[in-house]
């Protein structure tokens, strides 16, 4: 005799999930923490340390808040009331906030280990803030690690420095956004740092964004186990491509092409800062995005057209995570129903290369005005 | 995952051109006098008394139309017992024991060639009626409400594609039976003025579209077509696209269009009765899954018992684990209570699948379930929609184009099961 179980169709399932996503996010980021670790040794290790002691156990408590036993007349001890809540803790309530700690992390400068409470600061801000008080995994509308690393960076913004690591011993007093955003544009000419150290890593920045070789092979192993969506980050680093050639053009044009390599200008802002990093890690998770083909592409545009303005125009130096935090806004809108859909219609298309053209006007005719490029 | 899903893996797959067991003796048949479409019956003969094969014993009536039922053996009436039927419900079968003589009705008048090729539409769509045939590959609709078309016809589509997983039955009739294929379709083009009938096999089967390019070569009117090799490549919309281009709306019917399409097992069936005047009694059904011990395809007797065919096969494997056992493909398949059921005439095959829990998590939005719809809907937006009980949003989007094919469970990351939502969702559209 056999148990016989009836369930509703299909009756078969896709060999895929999601803890298995979450650590082939982590495994993605692996070489970036071993390299980060080789550059500032036991900074990393305990900033990582930190992070991740702060952000796991904080999920471990939500997860008891928030499943609650349904009444039933009866009291029931705590023990019970514990057992139950923690019924329904999965390996994914462990890896979902390890992902978010240890992105949070790579994006903190290395000379925060000696004010750790500031990581623990943000990371628990990040962890709150950007996750739990929307309902935990799969319900929250902005990347945790990006809001933990917003809300340090500007509560306590005069201790993020980025000093010399002590493996390489490259020391600008800053990074190399930083520099060109306090010193003008001509410093990238006159730095002895080369397009080919800044993809190798060997230059100072923040602890995971600084070997761009590192992240494209993390980048790579995603794209080829489809653990994360190729759309916004096509679009993302296809849109700042764009309109950073339009705008090297006009800054080049004015400081005159033998003062400022145009090529290497494209360079130096395609690999410095977080931009691959975000591209790659911050971009594609799929809870912070839009859920359908055209919609993941509209939103890595905005995405690639607020990191250019905030680059260009903006007084900080860096914008990936702040122009992610505002993509992610925009993320249920693109999502509204009336006007989401799978197929790219001639409106969405339309909608798409607007964005584009607006976004080039505005970056020639800023930039071409009289005083802004220095 | 974040991805599309188009390939079903497939394991278990029993070898296309492997000859079918034959079981078509079996002691007692058991024909329903209910079915999803006709829900009473009347039973015209009384316990005790002999019947003969292909008598007509009862009529089943429905809100649009009344089904007669044949006997698929000659014997004695034995009385009325409950088992299963496809669709899940316990139904009154009629039981009748088999003599094992087969002696034919005697209002069973088989056609000589020159008969059939007089016959007219009208005269074909009586004979189809009288028969009770219906659409084979499992969606049971009567095949003469297809023939009352009054639309010109220019192309009639075949549909031998069978994507789904696990399945080969109608992989073997082609194999087996060509014959009665090709005779088939040429009734068909007969019956519908036509010129052109394409017999749509997936290109993957690179020998049988070989064996029946050969097979068509004299035939003028029938020619062979390769489509993709993906699911749902079988769903009528994708079928008539890939032969002949046409991008067909939800809602409308292909004969709009001048197309009209059959199951490749309903030619047969059409065939059998124009010609013999026999109804569908034998079947050609695939038992598989990773439930079973020896998986392979039957010849069976229609109204034979599920246990015994499963039995034919060396029972049940791991006789522990619990077991889902679906009548039809494992994705769109109806999952039934108990292994006491019938095999009806729509039964294309019985797959049993060892049971293995997944545990369900939130969902990451990571849009595998919309980038695998065929149809270009978005099942998550549909199951948000449920689950915040927003009726204009449920209506706006539209969940009736589904087409319940299941590639958004299948490819669900979270392992939740959107398709009921989406089911759901039809429901509370309607009200």
């Amino acid at each position: 005799m056999i148990t016989v179980i009836k369930e509703t169709s299909p009756h078969l399932r896709r060999r895929s999930s999601v803890s298995r996503m979450m650590l082939d996010v982590l495994i993605a980021l692996l070489p970036v923490v071993v390299y980060s670790v080789v550059l500032w040794q036991w900074k990393a290790v305990v900033i990582l340390a930190v992070s991740l002691a702060v952000m796991i156990p904080s999920e471990f408590v939500f997860v008891g808040i928030k499943n609650k036993m349904p009444y039933d007349g009866a009291k029931h001890s705590f023990k019970e009331k514990f057992k139950f809540a923690y019924s329904k803790y999965s390996i994914s309530n462990v890896l979902a906030p390890s992902v978010s700690a240890v992105i949070y992390a790579m994006i903190l400068p290395a000379s925060l280990a000696d004010h750790l409470y500031v990581v623990a600061i943000g990371a628990l801000a990040g962890i709150v803030l950007g996750k739990l008080v929307f309902g935990g995994l799969g319900s929250n509308i902005f990347n945790p690690a990006a809001v933990g690393m917003v809300i340090a960076k500007l509560s306590f913004g005069s201790l993020f420095t980025y000093n010399a690591d002590p493996f390489y011993s490259t020391n600008l007093g800053g990074t190399v956004l930083s520099s060109v955003s306090a010193g003008g544009y001509l410093t990238i000419n006159s730095q002895f740092i080369s397009v080919l150290d800044l993809f190798l890593g060997k230059c100072p920045g923040v602890m995971g964004e600084v070997s761009a070789l590192l992240i494209l092979v993390g980048a790579a192993y995603l794209f080829i186990r489809r653990s994360a969506d190729f759309r916004p980050f096509v679009a993302y680093i296809g849109t700042f491509l764009v309109l950073m050639l339009v705008a090297g053009l006009c800054i080049c044009s004015k400081l005159g092409f033998e003062n400022l390599s145009y090529w290497k200008f494209i360079g130096v802002e395609l690999f410095s800062g977080g931009l691959l990093f975000g591209a790659t890690f911050m971009i594609t998770d799929p809870v912070t995005s839009p859920i359908n083909r055209p919609g993941r592409y509209i939103y890595g545009i905005v995405a690639g057209v607020c990191t250019v303005f905030i680059r260009l125009f903006a007084a900080l130096p860096e914008g990936v995570v702040f122009s992610i935090l505002i993509a992610n806004m925009f993320a249920p809108v693109i999502d509204y129903y009336k006007w989401s859909s799978n197929k790219f219609t001639l409106k969405k298309i339309i909608w798409i290369a607007s964005i584009l053209v607006v976004a080039i006007g505005i970056v020639t005719l800023v930039l071409l005005s009289p005083g802004v490029v220095k | 995952m974040i991805a599309k899903t188009r390939n079903i893996v497939k394991k278990h797959d029993s070898k296309g051109a492997a000859p079918s067991k034959d079981y078509t003796n079996p002691e007692f048949v058991y024909l329903a006098t209910a079915n999803a479409r006709c829900p009473n019956a009347e039973v015209f003969i009384k316990e005790g008394d002999h019947v003969n094969l292909h008598q007509m014993i009862g009529l089943r009536h429905g809100p649009f139309f009344d089904q007669p039922i044949h006997s698929s053996v000659s014997g004695t009436f034995v009385g009325l017992e409950k088992h299963y039927h496809r669709n899940g419900k316990l139904t009154d079968f009629i039981k009748i024991k088999n003599d094992f003589k087969y002696t034919v009705d005697p209002s069973v008048t088989p056609r000589s060639d020159e008969e059939v090729a007089k016959l007219t539409k009208e005269e074909m769509t009586q004979i189809i009626k009288e028969n009770s045939m219906v659409g084979l590959g499992g969606s049971s609709f009567p095949t003469y409400i297809k023939f009352q078309t009054n639309a010109p016809i220019d192309v009639i589509i075949i549909n031998g594609v069978e994507c789904e997983p696990l399945i080969s039955a109608d992989d073997t009739i082609m194999w087996s039976e060509p014959e009665k294929v090709a005779r088939g379709m040429e009734i068909l083009n007969q019956a519908f003025n036509c010129k052109r009938c394409i017999l749509c096999i997936k290109k993957m089967k690179k020998s049988l579209i070989k064996f029946y390019e050969d097979y068509f070569k004299n035939r003028p009117g029938l020619e062979v077509k390769g489509v993709g090799n993906y699911y749902p490549q079988g769903w009528e919309f994708e079928t008539i696209k890939a032969a002949t281009g046409v991008q067909l709306k939800p809602g409308e019917l292909p004969s709009k269009y001048g197309i009209m399409d059959f199951n490749v097992s309903s030619v047969v069936g059409i065939y059998m009765a124009i010609k013999e005047d026999q109804p569908v009694h034998i079947r050609e059904i695939t038992v598989n899954g990773d439930g079973i011990v020896h998986p392979q395809n039957f010849k069976v007797r229609v109204g034979t018992l599920l246990k015994e065919i499963i039995a034919e096969c060396g029972g049940y494997k791991d006789e522990s684990i619990p077991k889902k056992i679906i009548l039809g493909g494992p994705m769109m398949g109806a999952s039934i209570p108990n292994d006491d059921c019938v095999i009806t005439k729509t039964v294309t095959s019985v797959i049993v699948l060892n049971d293995k829990p997944v545990k369900e998590e939130p969902c990451v939005r990571c849009g595998s379930c919309v980038l695998s719809c065929p149809t270009g809907l978005e099942p998550v937006q549909i199951m948000n929609a449920v689950n915040t009980l927003d009726k204009e949003r449920i209506k706006f989007l539209n969940p009736n184009k589904c087409i319940e094919c299941g590639l958004c469970t299948y490819s669900c990351t979270s392992k939740i099961r959107v398709l009921d939502y989406v089911r759901r969702a039809k429901l509370i559209s309607k009200l």
